[in-house]
């Protein structure tokens, strides 16, 4: 037993040691890239840093250089890659807009697919049962509008509830629009749903775009709303919902609000989607699984942050449709999986989170522990 | 008409018998350590496959059906304790971490079981082969059947005994109702813990093996009990016992009634829209009330 | 032979892996922007490299996908040691859809668009088929299915636009529509079997089920037999015994149930324990799987399922054998299923049938040539594994579509019917020109 402890002790001063040479070895390049970068830096959080929040010189290189990247990648990435990436930017719609609801008020949705796929219903049933060609100019609006529509619906009624309770009610939702669709097969197609939705473009590479510019859009709009005094209220309700009310605010109001917030990008992420696939159908649409990768998406980037779940879409997307692309698909799954269950049992704030902090030490200069 | 009444009122109490033993033991690991277990339905499936691999006559070990079943609800309780000490114990001072890594272990469960069996169903080996025509009524009752109505109430009773005869059963009870209360008068708050666990594991084992026989066997079996089993608490007012088994015969019921009537494109859809009005109407459920909330 | 088979894998993959390394604007055949921006920066490479192409597409984690995915290997090593197609080398890409649209339609992108495939092949789901076609007759790429046997998937496209998907093929099975005729004459030879008269009829409510529920009880009555009953069952059903109850109390003699989604095994072993006083015919498509006697324990024994190539137990023409020994050879120890399956039989001839109908119009150019290939495909005659193969012309109801064959009683015999009989052994039982056994009642009738 002793000689058991004494290993397991010596063996955590190895990794102990070994950790903090690595650490070091970081920190002593972090201090040499982060201020050829501090100036831009700079610049960006005098212009900015009041309503996004401010960055260090390396945090910065990690934020443009993405996006760098993002907006590049048909010049560099391979065929498959940019497809990856194509439904990851729809993807990380979905997380950054679960996050702004779920994971900054702390009421679990298990239902947030729902509002994805009413938003492609309407545009198909539009197609389908009033006009075939009735403009995009009509049916995206349209389409968003009943995503909020459905939205308040849920919430409204469900929002008193206490947390467990709203969450099985937001997965009962999903359950409930499924199994409606088939007994309504005469104007939502059934199980083998719509297929005259017409697809933004065939061609890759603007389609690409077509994805990319929309959800760098909501996720500059959702940072921008969750660094404000609505995001600080949402985070507040979750961490302390009765002193919300006690300082003299409607928390209700508050995560009605937040419901409002995640509708619209939703529908919009919805739309996208129709529109990439010409065509919905239940099972890629509206199943409870959507609404649980979207909730692992958001985990593993970290909940609560916007940009760590667009991260943490990307990263899910890319494993399981480019990295692990060779592997049989439940060994794909059951590895994706055992990740995620990690980074919530080991790392709940999530990957992005843990990386944007040790950027943070990283970039400050001359510290010691 | 009579005939019909008498089918639904057979036919509703089987099905009801093992929903409420899926339900019971969801119900409880909830009312002791407010985890809202979503890998209970996994447990079902491990169940039904442990006595898949057992009994089953092209299998290696083809061990006859009552012993595949007592080590099928053993395994299925073993697991449920594992999962308890292995990850929930570590995790369940945040209540939406323990909810969404038990929605990850029962995913990873299934892709597991997808990996070995393959995502085609299997029928298991009765453990009593056979039927009744009840020629009268127009229905037939499997004995099958007969036998999960006679176990589930077996079951509920002896955990009725369990939780207010022995003091052990009567320190999960009061855990259930107040975990400080409890624990000030001196209940092992673990202990209590990990009973439960491996109760509700072997109610799902259980429960198992009677779905797996009666319906079929495959990875994803576990998904529509789990959604019932989900109506039925919250019909019942999430925590408390009395309330699943009264609830799982209502939804039971229910769906007999509804395939009886309305016909199948329906079924499902009448009792969630029944949880819908009960959530509205009566948040805390049928027996909710006995239980304190914060 | 496995040494064989080994060889072949590697070089579809060492062949996929070269193509994709490839950045995408290299890839050729992307689009017009992408194009015009890659020719710009002299990106594209010339493509005609002399390898002939086909993406193979289905579920390969369920057993009709993976006997799918067995089958067509065997077609393609047999192809190439026959000199290959037009003497261009064949290469498979083997593709897994999940059974989902998602899926389906990313792997269908870039097997045309990556890999510049010259031949499709496959699609077991409905949506999944149609999810696709679109893009495919966009595309113009050859497209032969080979599972799902829906009539829309011919009759809400090509009836619509001939023009636009006139590149897309059925080369099997027969669609549902002729199924369902199929299925009426095999009532007749039921009644003249064991003197049955009175049917009922029992539906996934699934979308390939429509035309049975359409069809079949006209088909039934027109032959002067009784249809006493029939409903639809919701798709997550598990628990039968109601509908079997009805079954019951309308008296029929059997009972034509369709059922494709997993729960068919609790179906047959409700049926079976309770020793319901009906036979259970129809289409069962778990049931298709040479393992589904073990999986069910036996509980399927008397139920019969129609199937093309009849399970590979029936001598259907000279071709059938010879494929079914091949297939047992190469997969003899390996999961299930230990028989291609249906799917496996047509997309086995599949490519069998393509390569005749491009010699004979002696190109696969399709970007230049696509009338002329779709004139070749139109008037190809082949015996396949699975029957004697043509396709219905542009002008009739079914364009594109495979066309039934009959026999000298004017039966339709390119849909057999196949049933699980005493000892777990699987025989064709109608029509009589293929069958290896009789058909058995149930002994509890």
């Amino acid at each position: 037993m002793s000689s058991e402890t004494d290993r397991s002790t010596g063996s955590t001063r190895v990794l102990g040691d070994t950790w903090r040479s690595v650490d070091d070895g970081l920190r002593s390049v972090g201090n040499r890239i982060n201020p050829v970068f501090q100036p831009l830096a700079d610049g960006y959080n005098r212009l900015f840093g009041a309503y996004f929040g401010e960055m260090n010189g390396l945090q910065f290189l990690l934020i443009f250089g993405s996006l760098l990247g993002l907006l590049t990648a048909p010049f560099w990435g391979t065929f498959s890659l940019i497809q990856t990436m194509t439904i990851a930017c729809i993807w990380a719609v979905f997380a950054m807009s679960w996050d702004i609801q779920s994971g900054y008020t702390g009421y679990i949705s298990f239902g947030h697919s729902v509002l994805s796929g009413v938003a492609a219903y309407a545009t198909a049933m539009l197609v389908y049962n009033v006009d075939p060609e009735m403009s995009m100019a009509i049916t995206i609006p349209l389409s968003i509008l009943a995503a909020l529509a459905v939205g308040m619906l849920i919430a409204l009624p469900t929002l008193r509830l206490s947390g467990p309770y709203f969450s099985l009610i937001t997965f009962v939702a999903v359950l409930i629009f499924y199994r409606m669709i088939r007994p309504f097969s005469e104007y939502t197609g059934g199980e083998t749903g719509i297929q005259t939705v017409s697809v933004f473009t065939y061609d890759p590479l603007v389609r690409y775009y077509y994805m990319l510019i929309p959800m760098l859009v909501v996720a500059v709009a959702l940072t921008f709303v969750a660094r404000s005094n609505i995001g600080l209220v949402l985070m507040a309700i979750r961490e302390n919902e009765s002193a919300v009310n006690a300082a003299g605010l409607d928390a209700t109001k508050f995560k009605l609000w937040s419901f409002v917030l995640s509708s619209i990008p939703m529908g919009i992420g919805g739309v996208l989607l129709v529109h990439y696939y010409g065509s919905v159908d239940p099972t890629t649409f509206v199943v409870v699984d959507n609404s649980i990768e979207m909730i692992a998406m958001a985990v593993l980037g970290g909940m609560s942050s916007i940009l760590g779940p667009l991260g943490g879409a990307f990263l899910f997307v890319m494993l399981e449709d480019f990295l692990l692309e060779g592997l049989p698909a439940s060994a794909r799954w059951t590895i994706l999986w055992t990740i995620i269950l990690l980074v919530l049992v080991f790392a709940r704030d999530g990957l992005f989170r843990k990386l944007w902090h040790a950027l943070e030490r990283y970039g400050r200069r001359g510290e010691t522990r | 008409m009579l005939g019909t009444l008498l089918s639904i009122l057979i036919l509703g109490a089987m099905i009801s018998a093992v929903y409420a033993l899926i339900a019971i033991g969801f119900t409880m690991i909830f009312g002791v350590g407010g985890v809202l277990n979503l890998a209970h339905g996994a447990l079902i499936m491990l169940g039904a496959f442990a006595y898949l691999g057992l009994t089953s006559t092209g299998g290696m070990l083809s061990l006859p059906p009552l012993v595949g079943f007592v080590i099928a609800v053993a395994v299925s309780a073993a697991a449920s304790y594992a999962m308890y000490a292995g990850l929930v114990q570590f995790i369940e001072e945040n209540v939406v971490i323990t909810f969404l890594a038990t929605v990850v272990v029962a995913l990873l469960a299934t892709e597991l079981v997808t990996f070995w069996f393959g995502t085609d169903p299997y029928q298991l080996v009765p453990l009593v082969a056979g039927s009744i025509h009840l020629e009268t009524v127009g229905t037939r009752v499997r004995y099958m059947e007969l036998l999960g109505f006679v176990i589930s109430w077996i079951a509920i009773g002896l955990l009725w005994y369990y939780v207010t005869q022995t003091d052990e059963g009567r320190s999960i009870l009061a855990t259930s109702m107040s975990e400080r209360g409890a624990q000030l008068t001196g209940v092992d708050l673990d202990f209590v813990k990990s009973r439960t666990w491996l109760i509700a594991g072997a109610f799902a084992g259980i429960a198992g093996v009677f779905l797996g026989s009666l319906l079929s066997t495959y990875p994803e079996m576990w998904l529509n009990p789990l959604a019932i089993a989900f109506i039925i608490v919250v019909i019942g007012g999430i925590g408390s016992i009395k309330g699943s088994v009264v609830a799982a015969y209502l939804i039971g019921y229910l769906e007999t009634v509804t395939i009886q009537f309305l016909g199948s494109s329906f079924q499902g859809i009448f009792s969630l829209v029944v949880l819908v009005v009960v959530l509205l109407v009566l948040p805390q459920g049928l027996y909710g009330r006995e239980f304190v909330h914060e | 032979m496995s040494n064989n088979d080994n060889k072949g894998a590697e070089m579809t993959n060492a062949g996929k892996e070269l193509v994709r390394r490839r950045t995408f604007l290299g890839a050729a055949g992307v689009g017009a922007v992408t194009t015009t921006l890659a020719g710009c920066l002299g990106g594209i490479a010339g493509e005609d490299d002399d390898i002939f192409r086909i993406g193979h597409l289905a579920p390969t984690r369920s057993q009709m996908g993976l006997g799918a995915e067995r089958s067509i290997e065997i077609a393609v090593d047999e192809v190439n040691d026959d000199g290959g197609i037009l003497d261009q080398e064949v290469e498979l890409l083997s593709e897994n859809t999940e059974g989902q649209v998602d899926e389906g339609t990313a792997v269908v992108e870039s097997l045309v668009q990556e890999d510049n495939v010259d031949l499709l092949v496959g699609t077991f789901v409905s949506e999944v088929t149609q999810g696709v076609m679109d893009f495919v007759a966009d595309r113009n790429v050859p497209f032969l299915i080979t599972g799902s046997a829906d009539p829309d998937t011919i009759t809400e496209f090509h009836g619509q636009d001939y023009e636009q998907y006139k590149n897309v093929f059925r080369t099997g099975p027969i669609n549902s529509d002729l199924q369902a005729e199929g299925m009426g004459q095999y009532a007749e030879f039921l009644s003249d079997e064991h003197g049955w008269e009175e049917f009922a009829i029992l539906a996934d409510d699934a979308a390939w089920t429509g035309p049975f529920m359409d069809r079949l009880p006209d088909e039934i009555e027109e032959r002067g037999f009784d249809v006493v009953h029939t409903d639809t069952m919701g798709i997550e059903t598990d628990d039968f015994t109601q509908y079997l109850d009805d079954v019951d109390s309308a008296d029929a003699d059997a009972v034509f149930r369709f059922i494709a989604h997993a729960d068919s095994a609790a179906f047959v072993s409700t049926w079976q324990s309770n020793e319901y006083p009906f036979a259970v015919e129809g289409i069962n498509v778990p049931g298709m799987s040479p393992a589904f006697w073990d999986a069910t324990e036996g509980a399927c024994l008397y139920e019969t399922t129609s199937q093309s190539g009849a399970g590979g137990v029936a001598e259907l023409t000279d071709q059938t054998m010879p494929f079914v020994e091949e297939y047992e050879d190469r997969h003899a120890d390996e999961d299930p299923p230990s028989k291609p399956m249906y799917m496996g039989f047509n997309s086995y001839d599949a490519v069998h049938f393509y390569r005749e109908a491009v010699e004979s119009a002696g190109t696969a150019d399709y970007e230049n040539e696509l009338d002329g290939i779709v004139d070749a495909m139109l008037s190809t005659e082949h015996t396949g594994a699975a029957g004697d193969m043509a396709l219905y012309d542009e002008d009739s109801e079914y364009p594109n579509d495979l066309q039934e064959t009959r026999d000298e009683d004017d039966y339709i015999s390119n849909f057999p019917m196949t049933q699980w009989q005493e000892g777990g052994e699987v025989e064709c039982v109608f029509p009589e020109t293929d069958a290896t056994a009789d058909h058995v009642a149930p002994e509890w009738l």
